[in-house]
């Protein structure tokens, strides 16, 4: 796992739990510190792999900075500067036509970075404050959806001169081109984005306390309401929504908790507590199925599923191993069936 | 005492609440006029429809999804208009279509008969309402599909039928509506202070409402607790004597 903090310095972690233990520590494989040369001089906001591999990533920060990386020798392999602090970057994790990387700056336009190229001269032009959150859709791959402090959300298709596809409305009014200029998707700044696995719905939270789900083909809003959600962020949150479960779930950072609701129907799970601080970002690693949330208490916390136990049989006294049985070998060492 | 208090506000209290644990009302219209019976009608002298805000029907509704859907269909069908009160960009307020439209052809048309805004207000109202039953109205909107001119549509926002939202964008408004939402605002902040007054910060429902209402509050306790309930403003915690109100800590 890639993180990046607030003092400019990137680490690499290793998730696998071999300890089996049920409390572990994962441990930290490289990092970029500062007697780095090329490292980040303020906080770094947002950090990628490149989709496709682990030899390259991605990362961003308010030193008005893209920084690309190449893991092995962990050189950057590219830098572009931009004139504005950078709020977020995303690459399409989808894409095998384009290697664009749309950046969201302070500024108001969007600026595309082209790594093959190396050029960033793609600009997208509609937002009229900075730009807080960008995501590409994990369907398209010339879908982008960018997310702004002038509480406006927009739809793009890149390939697109004329301008963004569809500005999201929170009352569902009538649409029409000339009408655009006045939707809100939220009622104050909006913070974050994510598009469901499926891309299928888009996730919005904005800092009146609201999250709101789109459905992201129409720019509808389904009326999902998840209640308060408390978002105080100045800069953008992280929040992310689990993968491969049978009802999706979102994890939102929510003060020094972590709210869990379930997408599609705005009932509220749990609050997962274990930060000290204001927890500012969350993933989900569909693989082990576990949620990694960093916080300004300088931790990052591992989120396990706790699974259904077997009752224990008063006669055995095995020592039980935490290790998932889905991980654990089934083969045996004896020759009996052949 | 209270006989004269009946006599004031006739229709405030006798209703019962219904909170979480009792029968849960899962049609809000059927919530609605209870909330509506709230609505302390004579302290405005009946120039005002009954206004029942969105907050107080998620205290009633316990699915708050189901409950802005259900609202959606009665406003697509024409029974209810949702109304942008000015001071909280979240805070919708619900009036029934025909309340609205006989209060607004009372009050405004008898405030300003012989003015021009009579002529532009009544085309409003025949026209515009039954057709486009949204929060908002465009420029294009008006000026093309039904025919205003500029002038009718400043003579709309004198009246006080439309508040401007954006260069050529207009809220619908409700005419008058000034003094119900200083009286909401002052309200809500004396019910929210009594809240926080208390020791540890968390009140007994059952006790809230029993102290007497601060001269502030015009509207009446209930009405303020199911906004309060409906808007987070406090969190309610089923207890063993009842419910709690409890600020929340962020």
């Amino acid at each position: 796992m890639l993180s990046g903090g607030s003092d400019g310095v990137i680490v690499l972690y290793d998730l696998e739990n071999s300890s089996r233990q049920s409390y572990y520590t994962c441990k930290a494989v490289c990092s970029i510190g500062r007697d780095h040369p090329d490292v980040h001089r303020y906080s770094v906001e947002t950090v990628q792999w490149y989709p496709h591999d682990t030899g390259m990533f991605t990362s961003s920060s308010f030193d008005k900075t893209l920084k690309v990386w190449d893991t092995n020798t962990l050189q950057t392999a590219d830098v572009f500067n931009f004139e504005e602090t950078v709020y977020s970057h995303h690459m399409s994790p989808v894409s095998t036509k384009h290697c664009l990387v749309a950046v969201g700056t302070r500024g108001p336009k969007v600026q595309l970075c082209d790594l093959k190229s190396g050029s960033c001269s793609h600009i997208l032009q509609g937002h009229r404050q900075e730009i807080l959150a960008v995501s590409w859709s994990p369907r398209y791959d010339y879908i982008l959806a960018t997310a702004s402090a002038d509480s406006r959300v927009k739809l793009w298709d890149v390939r697109r001169a004329s301008g963004c596809l569809i500005t999201l409305d929170q009352h569902n009014g009538k649409k029409s081109q000339a009408v655009e200029s006045a939707n809100t998707a939220h009622n104050g700044k909006v913070n974050g984005l994510c598009f469901t696995s499926d891309g299928l719905h888009l996730l919005t939270v904005g800092t009146d306390n609201r999250m709101r789900l789109w459905n992201s083909s129409n720019g509808e809003n389904t009326l999902v309401n998840y209640g308060k959600v408390c978002n105080n962020s100045k800069k953008g949150l992280k929040f992310t929504v689990s993968c491969g479960c049978s009802s999706e779930f979102v994890f939102v950072p929510y003060g020094s908790t972590i709210a869990v609701y379930t997408v599609y129907s705005g009932e509220q799970i749990t609050m997962l507590k274990g930060h000290y601080k204001t927890v500012d970002c969350c993933v989900f690693q569909s693989n082990f199925q576990e949620l990694y949330s960093g916080s300004r208490d300088c931790n990052i916390l591992a989120w396990v599923p706790s699974l259904y136990e077997p009752v224990p049989d008063d006669d055995e006294t095995t020592t039980k191993s935490q290790l998932n049985p889905a991980f654990e070998d089934a083969w045996s060492s004896s020759d009996e069936e052949g | 005492m209270s006989w004269k208090r009946h006599h004031l506000i006739p229709e405030t209290f006798g209703v019962k609440r219904r909170r979480k644990r009792g029968p849960v009302e899962s049609d809000p219209l059927r919530g609605e006029p209870e909330l509506m019976q709230l609505f302390p009608r004579g302290l405005f002298e009946d120039a005002l429809p009954p206004i029942v805000l969105r907050s107080q029907v998620y205290s009633l509704v316990p699915d708050r999804t189901v409950a802005d859907r259900q609202l959606k269909e009665l406003q697509e069908q024409g029974e209810i208009r949702i109304v942008q009160l000015g001071f909280d960009l979240d805070a919708h307020g619900i009036i029934f279509t025909e309340d609205y439209r006989t209060r607004v052809c009372d009050c405004v048309l008898k405030a300003c008969d012989g003015r021009p805004y009579a002529g532009a207000v009544q085309k409003f109202l025949a026209s515009v309402l039954p057709a486009c039953g949204d929060l908002s109205f465009q420029q294009d909107q008006m000026t093309q599909t039904f025919g205003f001119r500029d002038s009718e549509i400043t003579h709309l926002v004198n009246a006080g039928v439309l508040t401007v939202r954006d260069a050529g964008s207009w809220w619908l408004a409700v005419p008058g509506a000034g003094r119900f939402i200083k009286y909401f605002v002052k309200g809500r902040q004396a019910v929210l202070s009594m809240v926080r007054k208390a020791k540890y910060r968390e009140l007994l429902l059952s006790e809230l409402l029993g102290r007497r209402a601060p001269v502030v509050v015009r509207l009446g306790l209930t009405y303020h607790v199911h906004d309060l309930i409906g808007a987070q403003l406090v969190d309610c915690i089923s207890t063993t004597s009842g419910t709690l109100l409890r600020l929340p800590e962020t």
